[in-house]
């Protein structure tokens, strides 16, 4: 690996856009993943931003048990990142469905059926430490040598 | 009058000021709105259908689900609707416990809110302020309950853990901590003449339009209608004698301020459960039967009523949640979106009411 190579990737690690969907969650998750805007747990000082636009993120986190209003939808919202992207699964219901996998309900996880999902952070709702700790374990992979790899 | 749309605007349902997806549908004539519709339809996950023939202990976890930011009273509600049902006495430390919880739930809901709107306005320094207030506030839910968001604290006959004696030295200290900067922040919204150009005479609600829409929660009471607050019907904040807050501009601002004027409410509801707090057990015991109830009570957007039904083993037959949220989004789009002068105003005015997707569509 070149020099040039790795000093893209330190670079490239430390500047990652970051955008969220809900796709049928109880709301827990997305006020968690607030929550790690703020002060006390600063995801900015790592170089994340949170930015909810799909078009210039790098990691989506997907919250929620995906629900029939997706379908399609999400797949789309998924193409239309761009290259490297990676999606973080927060919390249970991407997972497993949670609560909301039984009889009659009208959700159908897990999401990583519908688009890959490159992390997972299980609890109902997870810690903001435990959803920036995974989000900071997979920012150095998103870029990681990525012109060696495309070639 | 001609009736001219130049352009039809979809906003959502992925949006960076939206924290959950919705889509409004923005008729407009140049910026002007004239008309607004909204899309619903991303969140239903069919929690009544998956409730029905279930014991109300399983009942009780889902029940909860329903909303995680205002997740306490989702809780409360359901079990203090089975209390009513099969008669279960609560003793009164626990009733004052529950108030406690309630109240610390629906702060850190309005500080929320209130970041939301801030956030979208672009005012991002006073946003993170009050998402830092607001760890003060989850921590002391944290320090009582054990959770942060979903902590299923309020079971039948009683609450599932006792507050320390230690527990209400920290409170007291937050609380006056959370009291001093609420209290500048919310001098700061009122003061700030930036926010005051974004916020003041822009989606407004009047009074008649409010009872119209049939809007609840802080969004009627910022039109001038406190009579909309449930909490005045319940046994125990009866006794704690309490008066609800309402202003009468109806506006983006008056939305906002009731918001923080419900914070210092809530504080000071809390400062006299614990003044009052007798000793004594917090768990009564009882077991729910069968039964048929509508009940409700004052969730942090407004009023939350529960239809339940349930046979002699304490399962659920049917159940039915009519949640805030919907009211106050039909009053947003059809009401306050109508004559915003500027598309800009039109995500400002939407989270002004404060709509909760989850709970909407449950």
């Amino acid at each position: 690996m070149s020099i040039l190579q790795s000093v893209k990737n330190l670079v490239r690690s430390k500047s990652i856009h970051v955008a969220y969907v809900d796709v049928g969650s109880c709301n827990g998750c997305d006020i968690e993943v607030l929550a790690c805007l703020s002060p006390r747990y600063d995801i900015e000082q790592y170089g994340i931003y949170v930015h909810n636009n799909p078009r210039e993120a790098d990691i989506l986190l997907v919250i929620g048990a995906y629900t029939p209003g997706w379908e399609e939808k999400l797949h789309t919202l998924w193409e239309k990142i761009p290259d490297p992207k990676v999606a973080i699964a927060v919390g249970n219901c991407p997972i497993s469905g949670c609560l909301f996998n039984r009889p009659h309900t009208l959700v159908d996880p897990p999401v990583s059926k519908h688009i890959p999902i490159a992390a997972e952070v299980p609890g109902c709702p997870p810690r903001p430490t435990e959803i920036l700790a995974a989000v900071l374990s997979v920012a150095p992979l998103v870029f990681k040598d990525y012109e060696v790899a495309k070639r | 009058m001609k009736r001219t749309v130049d352009v039809s605007v979809p906003i959502g349902p992925i949006h960076p000021c939206f924290k959950e997806p919705a889509r409004v549908k923005c008729e407009t004539k140049g910026e002007f709105v004239i008309s607004a519709e909204v899309e619903l339809g991303y969140m239903k996950k069919g929690i009544e259908r998956i409730m029905r023939g279930r014991p109300w202990q399983e009942v009780m976890f889902l029940a909860e689900r329903v909303c995680g930011i205002c997740s306490v009273i989702h809780n409360m509600v359901f079990i203090e609707a089975l209390e009513q049902m099969s008669t279960i006495a609560v003793p009164e430390r626990a009733a004052l416990l529950r108030v406690i919880v309630n109240e610390l739930d629906r702060m850190q809901s309005h500080i929320l809110a209130n970041f939301s709107y801030c956030y979208t306005i672009e005012h991002e320094t006073l946003a993170m302020y009050l998402l830092d207030v607001r760890e003060h506030v989850m921590d002391e839910l944290e320090r009582i309950t054990g959770a942060r968001v979903t902590c299923a604290y309020i079971v039948p006959g009683g609450v599932r853990f006792d507050l320390r004696s230690e527990d209400v030295l920290h409170l007291r200290a937050n609380l006056a901590v959370i009291e001093e900067e609420v209290t500048r922040y919310m001098h700061m919204f009122e003061g700030g003449p930036l926010i005051a150009l974004r916020s003041r005479e822009i989606g407004v609600l009047s009074r008649g339009a409010a009872l119209e829409a049939h809007a609840v929660g802080p969004t009627a009471r910022a039109s001038g209608m406190p009579e909309t607050d449930r909490r005045i019907h319940h046994p125990t904040y009866k006794k704690l004698g309490f008066s609800p807050v309402s202003r009468t501009e109806g506006d983006n601002y008056a939305r906002i301020m009731v918001r923080f004027q419900e914070v210092l409410e809530s504080i000071s509801i809390i400062r006299k459960c614990l003044d009052t707090l007798p000793e004594g057990p917090i768990r009564g015991g009882g077991i729910p039967g069968a039964g048929e109830i509508a009940y409700s009570g004052e969730a942090p957007r407004g009023e939350l009523s529960y239809f339940i039904k349930t046979d002699a083993a304490g399962r659920v037959v049917d159940i039915s949640i009519q949640t805030p949220s919907i009211m106050n989004i039909e009053a947003c789009c059809h009401y306050m979106l109508k004559g915003v002068s500027s598309l800009a105003d039109v995500p400002s005015t939407f989270v002004s009411a404060d709509p909760c997707i989850a709970c909407t569509e449950r």
